[in-house]
């Protein structure tokens, strides 16, 4: 991991790039510091923290922020006393490693890859250029991102709403949208940035939560753009459950009370009264925004930039930049949030990935291994190691008496303290220590397990003991730092902490890692974009890959497209890629063929596909689900009762076909939302705004004279799809919005087909007369039901697959080895499809690559005497690992598949009959912790 | 009643007539007034011992786990209820079982009878909603309704959920009875108050596990009380271990409790234990909308993983 | 009552609260030193049983966070 590192050019291409880096001076030895922090401790030089967004100190010498990879300090130059005056130097003085280096300069770094992936991410939009909003004047008007700090329990408040001029906690707060988005007067940036109505939802909610009921948090927006998965769900419950007020106005300035410093802002509601309005606290919900160094590295790179200096890509290859073989995700390929960064994320990893194939396992350094050491049957000999992490520790607990203390507790063989329990000569010391005093269990009592249990255990492999003989206590994190003040108290709870430790390290046995072999195999169920997408996406990587398709046709919902929104002719692309999946040799195509069973796990699935009149029995190691989801027919508005009504694809096949039927419309309406956004269907789905606009567009362009209406509620061209709705409205695209409560009314008089609406702005109800209306229908997923029982994968109320982690796990289940793209997970465009086909194909390659699974130590087991067979565990499981033994002595009987076990221990508390055993956090070894309070 | 225990003799005599079932599990008199039986029945000559009146409360569920035969069993609302989480919890399979599902207007509480009359028992008769108690020189005739037993007098499912062949007509269920009287009693204690209810409760508690035995959820191999590898509890009366006891059996009920009230019923005491387990009964009923052995196809919701599963406690 | 100090276990969630706990240090909140930390893999793996356990052996408050 290279930081403060930048790309200063890269030549060569693809599969051959040469990239020259300038790598900055930490001014800190990172392979020294250990990040105990003294040296920011005595830094005398306080400056605005960044992070906090300048609302709250750090020192010259300073880590970013507390989880901050890797965890080393760093010293900004442009502050610190030394480097700028050569005085001071006390971060030398008192860094117990000695890792200041005071001299250190920038090195230039030339790096030999075969891709590049850029992830330069976005910079927030500076509001200070608005004079409207006196954002750097007015000290209770805040960015949402210094808002976002607020919030943060680890932020200057601790989490505790107060607002800046007086720190008192105010009860009125609005949040006002589209602050350096949708705008091109007071700034340059027309696109919308796709996620700061939901951010400002949140971040409404979460203050409610912190400050209760007296808090009156209201949303100033202008179309409230919740589109993503369980988005809508949660607008929902903001509005009538958290009650967060919502109010569709674009506020245009606030004035400031020069003495309360309250914030007056005047508005104009939907019914066009003007209000006055005071709050103590005015958020502005900021955009993203691309900074002029991104506009110049990409200049530099050779990368090409679109009109809003977002990274131009092609919806099929969404995450491919201009220049072959430098990918590109998250922000800076247009705005957007966690879920969809992380997709292509996954998805630049598989590009990159891709070109690199031919080349894995090769640059492997493999270990010497060290034979284990058989200790079964020896009553425990307990080594203590209690580290003083310099002054970390020891300058608050008294180390000394705490080693003195351990050495009187049972089954302890040996106790010293270290210096530097994790330097290097510390951990060949130990491992000298283990032979030579002949330890079998080893408690190291130090800083925290979480980042330094695997160094210690590796201690322990190279001194020849099973690696789980270990156990950590932190005195550190959770004592000396913390309880600076009682240095008496904090060397008891040490002296505590240890006892517990060494109570559980008594009963701590060695544990076993299962290997498994993984077959390369992969299969992909579905033949559309994603499912496509998704094979070649392996295939390209080089494995074996099964395609399978229900239908008799590759393509699936995309053959009835016309365009992307992009303006790429569809038809022409899919064609493409057919083509090129059934010219790729790693793929088996199965057309006509549907899934018939699924046995086994995690890379050894074995399935029947059943076939139109075959069936073939496959062995895989992974699968990809890309089932898709339909069009759903409507039942209002007179569809199916006149042949003038028609859903979208119906209007996208003339569009196709280039039906001369299209220059006959002289008057044409779209109705958005039918049969989404309703109590039945909460859910918003997602990409019809872009269709219906970009379909309004394409009519006018045909018939310029044509009256096109779009009925909508809320307006969703999230991201540079806001373009189009600027281009519909300029093209005279007129826009009606109407409420979920008062629909829009279509009816056939004399063959007349019209629609009446109540329009927002005249207040009034109109009556369009028309020759083609068409409605934006919900889109919906088929029967899942019996794929998710065959992988054990979770549906959402509304039948969609339900995805490992909303965030950071869209394109996998939760389930090791089944993964999940296109439609099937929720609606979305075919460049979101494209890319999350291709991030489903990445987070599996990352598996197939392994070719060996080895399990953890720490996993369930059971013990099948005791077991009831109740079937509690099977249930609960979120990742299937449990199951019943359907044969042998023990048929019925629960047992648990250590490769599916995470052991997390679910099972174990949840086992009434005691007959589930947890490895490493056993009951009895927890049980142990706590009669040793 | 009597047209009662007729149907079932009837009914069980053709399951085993037929080969149906390899065995009928219903109530015969017990040698006390007021305690019936379970009786095993195999041979149809020997159904005239089944018997049906207001002292079948014993729940037949119990009877149950890991059978491997055909039964035939009788069964109240709570007791069809139970045989339904057995169903799901795998204890025995639907196909083993041929219900006779009895409409059931409550069982008598023969600790209010006996309190009530005062006197020695000898016999009891019963009509037409009236038990009339005998004994040595008296005769004394109660209203049933006000001798039902606690879980009874607010049963809202007297009607069995699952059955093959119900014995009559449906009865009308009760509607107007407040479940959870006794539990808002106690969450309105102050914590003190509360402290001392549940010590004044559990004060004569001997630790004889007859609730844990007549409970048809409690069929594990090994319960934790008699585990020693750990020792979740002591086995001492010590009041801290009686407390584990008692909170940790609730707990395994939590979800899965009928409120048939055979714990009550069983306890020797008089230790009105269904405070407990009606306390997760209620919780379960506001946070999941549930009620235990309802369905075949819903496990019990602490069973369950939902990602939408209510998290108002986590703040 | 005065100089009365509560005994406070807690069980954290290896993943998140004993986390936040690392990073309290790493941050250098203070808190009173009433807490003993029992580390397991996931709330989940919480019992009512340790609960139960803790008051047991004299805890005067059980904190699972996770």
């Amino acid at each position: 991991m290279l930081t403060k590192t930048e790309i200063e050019s890269i030549s060569g291409e693809v599969g051959n790039f040469s990239v020259n880096l300038t790598k900055q001076p930490r001014y800190v030895d990172q392979d020294l510091c250990v990040g105990c922090g003294a040296c920011a401790e005595k830094c005398p030089k306080k400056i605005p923290d960044d992070y906090n967004t300048g609302l709250s100190k750090r020192k010259a010498i300073y880590v970013e922020y507390a989880q901050a990879v890797p965890l080393k300090y760093a010293i900004d130059d442009r502050y610190c006393i030394k480097l700028q005056k050569d005085k001071c130097g006390n971060c030398e003085k008192v860094c117990p490693a000695g890792a200041i280096r005071y001299d250190q300069k920038p090195e230039q770094v030339t790096l030999e890859v075969g891709s590049v992936v850029l992830a330069p991410g976005f910079k927030p939009f500076d509001p200070q250029g608005l004079d409207s909003y006196k954002y750097s004047e007015y000290k209770n008007v805040v960015t949402s991102l210094e808002f976002e700090r607020i919030l943060s329990a680890s932020g200057p408040t601790h989490g505790h709403v107060t607002r800046p001029s007086d720190g008192e906690e105010p009860t009125k707060i609005a949040w006002l949208q589209c602050i350096g988005s949708r705008d091109m007067n007071k700034c340059d940036n027309p696109y919308c940035s796709a996620v700061c109505c939901m951010y400002a939802i949140k971040e409404a909610v979460i203050a409610k939560e912190h400050q209760g009921d007296s808090l009156e948090a209201s949303i100033f927006f202008m179309d409230m753009r919740t589109h993503g998965k369980d988005f809508e769900t949660f607008y929902d419950n903001a509005r009538n459950k958290a009650g967060v007020r919502f109010v569709r106005s674009r506020v245009h300035t606030i004035t400031e009370d020069p003495e309360t410093k309250d914030l007056e802002m005047r508005y104009v509601t939907e019914d066009g009264k003007i209000e006055v309005e005071k709050f103590h606290m005015v958020v502005l919900s900021v955009g993203l925004d691309i900074s002029p160094e991104l506009v110049e590295l990409a200049g530099k790179l050779d990368v090409t930039l679109g009109a809003n200096r977002f990274a131009d890509t092609d919806s099929f290859s969404p995450v491919a930049t201009s220049r072959e073989g430098i990918y590109v995700c998250g922000a800076f390929a247009g705005p957007k949030d966690i879920p969809q960064a992380v997709v292509d994320s996954s998805a630049a990893a598989s590009c990159a990935g891709q070109v690199l194939a031919s080349a894995r396992n090769t640059c492997i350094k493999s270990k010497e291994k060290i034979e284990e050491k058989a200790i079964k049957g020896e009553p425990p000999r307990i080594g203590v190691f209690v580290c003083k992490c310099g002054i970390n520790i020891a300058g608050v607990v008294d180390v000394p008496s705490v080693v003195e203390y351990a050495k009187t507790l049972p089954f302890v063989e040996y106790a010293s303290e270290n210096l530097y329990s994790c330097s290097q000569d510390t951990q060949d010391g130990m491992a000298e220590l283990i032979k030579e005093k002949n330890l079998n269990r080893i408690v190291v009592a130090a800083c925290t397990p979480k980042t330094h249990e695997p160094l210690f255990q590796e201690t322990l492999i190279n001194a020849g003991l099973n690696k789980y003989l270990f156990e950590m206590t932190n005195i550190r994190n959770h004592d000396s730092w913390v309880h600076k003040a009682t240095p008496d108290l904090a060397t008891e709870k040490a002296r505590d902490l240890v006892r517990m430790a060494v109570q559980k390290a008594a009963l701590i046995a060695p544990l076993a890692e299962a290997e498994l072999s993984v077959n390369p195999n992969g299969l992909v169920i579905g033949g559309g974009v994603a499912g496509m997408a998704a094979a070649l996406g392996l295939a390209k990587q080089g494995y074996p890959t099964h395609l399978i398709e229900k239908s008799s046709q590759l393509g699936g919902k995309a053959l009835a497209l016309h365009k992307t929104w992009k303006g790429e002719d569809i038809q022409e692309n899919v064609a493409k890629m057919i083509k090129e999946v059934e010219d790729n040799e790693n793929i088996t195509v199965y057309m006509e063929t549907e899934l018939a069973s699924v046995d086994g796990f995690v890379g050894n699935f074995t399935s029947t596909l059943k076939g139109k009149d075959k069936e073939t029995t496959l062995e895989y190691g992974v699968a990809v689900v890309a089932t898709g989801a339909d069009e759903s027919k409507p039942t209002e508005y007179l569809y199916g009762q006149d042949e003038r009504v028609r859903t979208s694809l119906e209007m996208d096949k003339l569009f196709k076909e280039n039906d001369p039927a299209l220059d006959k419309i002289q008057s044409a309406a779209f109705i958005q939302c039918v049969g989404s956004r309703e109590p039945g269907r909460p859910y918003c789905s997602r990409v019809c705004c872009t269709h219906s606009v970009d379909s309004a567009i394409a009519l006018k362009e045909r018939n310029p004279d044509a009256n096109v209406y779009i009925l909508y509620r809320d307006i969703r061209t999230y991201g540079e799809r806001e373009l189009l709705y600027k281009k519909a409205r300029e093209a005279g695209v007129l826009f009606i919005r109407y409420s979920v409560d008062n629909k829009p009314i279509v009816s056939v008089n004399d063959g007349n087909l019209t629609v009446q609406v109540k329009d927002h702005v005249l207040q009034q109800t109109v009556e369009i007369p028309l020759d083609a209306l068409t409605l934006a229908t919900a889109i919906t997923p088929p029967d899942n039901s019996k794929m998710a029982q065959f992988y054990k994968v979770p549906l959402n109320d509304s039948g969609y697959y339900v995805e490992r982690h909303a965030k950071l796990g869209p394109s996998e289940f939760a389930t090791d080895g089944v993964f999940l793209c296109g439609l099937a997970h929720y609606p979305k465009p075919i460049d979101e499809s494209v890319a999350q086909a291709q991030a489903a194909a990445s987070r599996a390659v990352t598996l197939l690559a392994r070719e060996k699974i080895f399990t953890s130590g720490t996993v369930a087991v059971t013990s099948p005497a005791n077991c009831s067979e109740c079937g509690v565990c099977v249930s609960l499981c979120p990742y299937s690992a449990p199951s019943f033994t359907t044969e042998g002595p023990f048929a019925g009987k629960a047992s648990i598949n250590p490769v599916l076990c995470k052991g997390c221990g679910l099972c174990v508390a949840s086992c009434r009959s005691g007959a589930i055993h947890l490895n490493g956090f056993d009951n009895n070894q927890i049980l142990a912790m706590i009669d040793a309070l | 009643m009597s047209e009662y225990a007729e149907k079932i003799r009837g009914i069980a005599k053709k399951l085993l007539d037929d080969g149906t079932v390899d065995m009928v599990i219903g109530f015969r008199k017990g040698t006390m007034p007021l305690i019936n039986e379970p009786c095993f029945v195999k041979d149809a000559a020997k159904v005239d011992a089944l018997v049906w009146d207001s002292s079948c409360g014993v729940n037949l569920a119990n009877y149950l786990p890991k059978r491997k035969e055909k039964i035939g069993v009788v069964a109240k609302g709570c007791d069809s209820r139970n045989i339904v989480t057995h169903i799901v919890e795998n204890q025995i399979t639907r196909e083993q079982l041929y219900i006779i599902g009895v409409p059931c207007t409550g069982m008598v509480d023969r600790r209010k009878i006996r309190l009530a009359v005062g006197k020695e028992i000898l016999s009891v008769s019963e009509a037409d909603g009236k038990i009339t108690v005998t004994g040595d020189g008296y005769e004394e005739v109660l209203d049933k309704q006000e001798m039902l037993q606690d879980n009874c007098a607010i049963c809202i499912h007297r009607n069995p959920v699952i059955s093959d062949e119900v014995i009559a007509d449906p009865v009308e269920e009760q509607t107007d009875v407040d479940r959870y009287a006794d539990v808002k009693a106690v969450e309105a204690m102050d914590p003190e108050a509360r402290w001392n209810h549940f010590e004044q409760l559990l004060d004569g508690c001997i630790r004889c596990y007859a609730c844990r035995n007549a409970c048809p959820l409690c069929y594990c191999p090994t319960c934790f009380v008699d585990e020693s590898q750990p020792q979740w509890v002591g086995k001492s009366v010590d009041k801290t271990d009686t407390r584990t006891f008692h909170f940790l059996r609730a707990y395994h009920c939590a979800g899965r409790c009928t409120d048939c009230g055979a714990c009550e019923r069983a306890c020797p005491v008089g230790i009105p234990v269904r405070q407990f387990t009606k306390k997760l009964e209620k919780d379960c009923k506001e946070l999941f909308d549930w009620e235990a052995g309802m369905s075949l196809d819903v496990r019990p919701p602490l069973d369950t993983y939902r990602p939408e599963d209510p998290d108002e406690f986590i703040k | 009552m005065a100089d009365w100090e509560p005994k406070i276990v807690a069980f954290l969630c290896n993943w998140c609260s004993y986390g936040a706990a690392d990073l309290a240090g790493v941050s250098r909140m203070q808190y009173p030193a009433n807490i003993r930390v029992v580390r397991i893999p996931c709330t989940g793996r919480m019992s009512p049983k340790f609960a139960l356990a803790a008051f047991r052996k004299g805890a005067d408050a059980v904190w699972v966070s996770g």
